[in-house]
């Protein structure tokens, strides 16, 4: 619903203060979570996630390109997103906004930091390596995209495989293997305001939030942070939703 | 640039390679109402190809300056993943030939939907590709046009669309993506049922007038299979009763 | 299964003044899915608020001019009440109930009658569905009040306003019943049905 974001504040605030969301959620609770693993087949690996109402298509492609010059031997890793106007009424048509680009940052940051993806395995030949392009397909907006992003990113590549490479050309169609990614890296990202710190927030509650804190973790490990927003978060808070990040994370890792 | 694939054989014993009679279409199945923010949305799946459209709209019409007085705009975007072609990963973003189709794909829908209705608005159709193998033009017309209803834009009538072609000699309906890289002509046609008007119509390759007239037949056979399929689809939604939250399976 | 008729289907062989029809060549054709009732009159099942005078519409105030407030509601045309036409003063953001006092040709509302819902909160609704809501002679909407002890104020419009007291939560499900199961028959009997099974002690 597009309501000015001051209104959707205050109706958030005043439930707040009464000790309750919106949706009648704990303040640390997910929505409901439902993974589509491999639904397209002409990826070489793809996850639908379901996030609350908010879905996102993640897509891994293989291709050959040329390695960066400092890393010869080192293979590509891009990410990308796209909030597709079919998502919501507030994604407009047009080049990547700001969101888009810091959305795929952010997911690419937390698989790059943990290292869950061999990228020394990608050399093909001198000048060639494997490049692994994953696309966040942005379908439905409902708050809580990072997350959901996410999950659908690894869950995508947990499911992908190697192409054949023969004659330094890939052989469309023929997988030596599963990419064989080492961890599960997700992210759990929340939403501050004066009266409390909610989890997952949907966008009712991300609209008028004072600032948003998402936290990549991997078992025991945190490898990947963003703020965003105005606001600011203590040290106290930062520390405290590190825990529930690290406890929380690995609840979604068991959905994986 | 890859060297040309060898051209394979496309029929063997009158059938087509994946057991198809000449006017059988690929296994169809859609889905209505997938998606939670927009207005009305659809999902088909139509043998490999998996498409998706989403409607917003009537709303307010920005650029002001696109208004019309008289009746809303209609806007269209097509567009398709970059994961989404057996080849390499594609580009984000429209491109030549995305930008052509979603032009003709609005036209299509010009024809039947009851724009006056709404003067001074717009309303948006968007079409993603999300997997494709041959024909995505006419899976992405399928698709809209059940989005459109999905969200009750008024129309004159269900759109289906279906692509027929020259394969080996022989006039086929619904052409696989081989049989449209290696076949003589591809002729992909959107339909309004209701009174036969033809409200896309395009071909490449070679024919003789005979030889459309019998593409003509099995399309118009073919589209008969595809509305009734795009009717289940909308009478399912209303059928199971309404949910809170929608979930687009794939 | 009620006969559900979709967009381009056959109505009568005649031309009926029928609204969510077009006729072409002396037939009546359907242009959005709806239910067509014993009566041969059709209910949409889908489709944005046409706003007709006397209406009661929800919304929330989205500019403040010296000459008015544009309130939205969640349509594609501006909704306006005149300052002339309202002693109250509202503010940026205010939830408002009005009457439709007047709907141009191009589908523009002026509205009278605005009154202030403080707190409590919106939730959207099919517009096409709200006479489910209402009921007749308000039934349904008066059966979900005295159940939950919540005020609900509904716009015609497909804004619906839950005030804050009450069982808001039980209030918000049965009218999303509403909203998902409109078009079944025995609509009032589930809905009287859950509110009792689900009605705190």
């Amino acid at each position: 619903m597009v309501v000015l974001n001051e209104i959707q504040r205050e109706i958030v605030r005043r439930a707040l203060r009464e000790g309750r969301r919106l949706d009648g959620r704990k303040m640390d609770e997910y929505r409901e979570i439902a993974i589509q693993k491999r639904p397209s087949d002409n990826a070489d690996g793809s996850a639908l996630v379901r996030l609350g109402k908010s879905q996102v298509l993640a897509g891994v492609k293989f291709d050959l390109a040329t390695p960066y010059a400092d890393r010869p031997t080192e293979g590509v890793f891009s990410t990308s997103a796209e909030l597709l106007p079919i998502a919501s009424p507030l994604f407009e048509v047009g080049p990547p906004r700001e969101d888009a680009i810091e959305l795929a940052r952010i997911v690419d940051r937390g698989i790059r930091s943990a290292e869950v993806i061999d990228v020394n395995s990608f050399f093909v030949e001198e000048g060639k390596v494997l490049a692994l392009y994953l696309d966040l397909y942005v379908l439905d907006y409902d708050g809580n995209l990072i997350d959901c992003a996410a999950l659908a990113g690894m869950a995508a590549l947990l499911g992908a495989k190697r192409p054949k490479v023969e004659n330094s050309k890939i052989v469309r169609g023929e997988f030596t293997g599963p990419l064989g990614i080492t961890e599960k890296v997700v992210t759990c990202t929340f939403a501050k305001y004066e009266e409390g710190i909610l989890l997952d927030p949907k966008l009712d509650e991300e609209r008028g939030m004072d600032a948003r804190l998402t936290i990549a973790t991997m078992p025991g490990k945190v490898c990947a942070t963003q703020k965003g927003g105005w606001g600011a978060f203590s040290r106290k808070q930062v520390e405290e939703l590190i825990d529930v990040s690290l406890a929380k994370g690995e609840d979604l890792r068991r959905l994986l | 640039m890859a060297p040309p694939k060898d051209k394979p054989k496309l029929l063997k014993d009158g059938k087509r390679l994946d057991g198809r009679g000449m006017g059988d279409l690929r296994p169809l199945k859609i889905t209505a109402h997938v998606l939670n923010e927009a207005n009305g949305s659809a999902y088909v799946e139509w043998g490999k190809n998996k498409v998706i459209a989403g409607v917003y709209g009537p709303k307010e019409c920005i650029p002001k300056h696109d208004q019309s007085p008289y009746r809303a705009i209609l806007k269209c975007r097509y567009t398709m993943a970059p994961f989404s072609g057996a080849e390499e990963h594609g580009r984000s973003g429209p491109n030549r030939r995305s930008t052509e189709l979603s032009k003709v794909i609005r036209e299509v829908f010009e024809n039947v939907v009851i724009a006056e209705a709404y003067p001074k608005t717009a309303i948006e159709i968007y079409i993603e590709v999300l997997q494709s193998d041959g024909g995505t033009r006419c899976a992405a017309i399928t698709a809209a046009a059940v989005a459109l209803a999905d969200a009750g834009i008024p129309m004159k009538d269900l759109v289906a669309a279906v692509a027929v072609g020259k394969v080996e000699g022989r006039m086929a309906a619904d052409l696989s993506k081989d049989e449209d890289n290696f076949g003589e002509s591809d002729m992909p046609l959107a339909i309004a049922p209701r009174n036969g008007d033809v409200l896309l119509f395009q071909m490449d390759g070679m024919l003789t007038k005979q030889e459309m007239q019998e593409g003509f037949d099995l399309a118009y056979a073919g589209i008969e299979q595809v509305k009734r399929i795009q009717a289940d689809a909308l009478r399912k939604v209303y059928e199971e009763g309404g949910k809170d939250v929608v979930s687009l399976k794939m | 299964m009620a006969n559900i008729v979709l967009p381009g289907q056959l109505i009568s062989e005649k031309e009926e003044r029928m609204g969510y029809t077009f006729v072409e060549n002396g037939k009546t054709y359907a242009t959005v899915p709806s239910i067509q009732n014993d009566d041969g009159r059709l209910v949409p099942l889908r489709g944005p608020y046409e706003p007709l005078e006397e209406d009661m519409v929800v919304g929330f105030v989205s500019d403040v001019r010296f000459a008015g407030y544009t309130v939205n509601i969640n349509t594609a045309y501006g909704a306006f009440i005149s300052s002339r036409d309202t002693r109250d003063k509202f503010a940026l953001g205010d939830i408002v109930s009005a009457k439709v006092r007047e709907v141009t040709e191009v589908k523009e509302l002026t509205l009278t009658d605005a009154m202030s819902l403080k707190g409590g909160s919106l939730i959207k609704f099919s517009p096409v569905k709200i006479p489910r809501l209402i009921g007749k002679k308000n039934s349904m909407v008066t059966m979900i009040k005295d159940a939950t002890g919540c005020d609900i104020f509904i716009g015609r419009n497909g804004f619906v306003w839950l005030s804050d007291k009450g069982d808001v939560s039980l209030a918000k499900r049965a009218v999303q019943k509403v909203d998902a199961e409109a078009h079944i028959p025995g609509l009032t009997d589930r809905v009287a049905a859950f509110l009792k099974e689900n009605k705190k002690q």
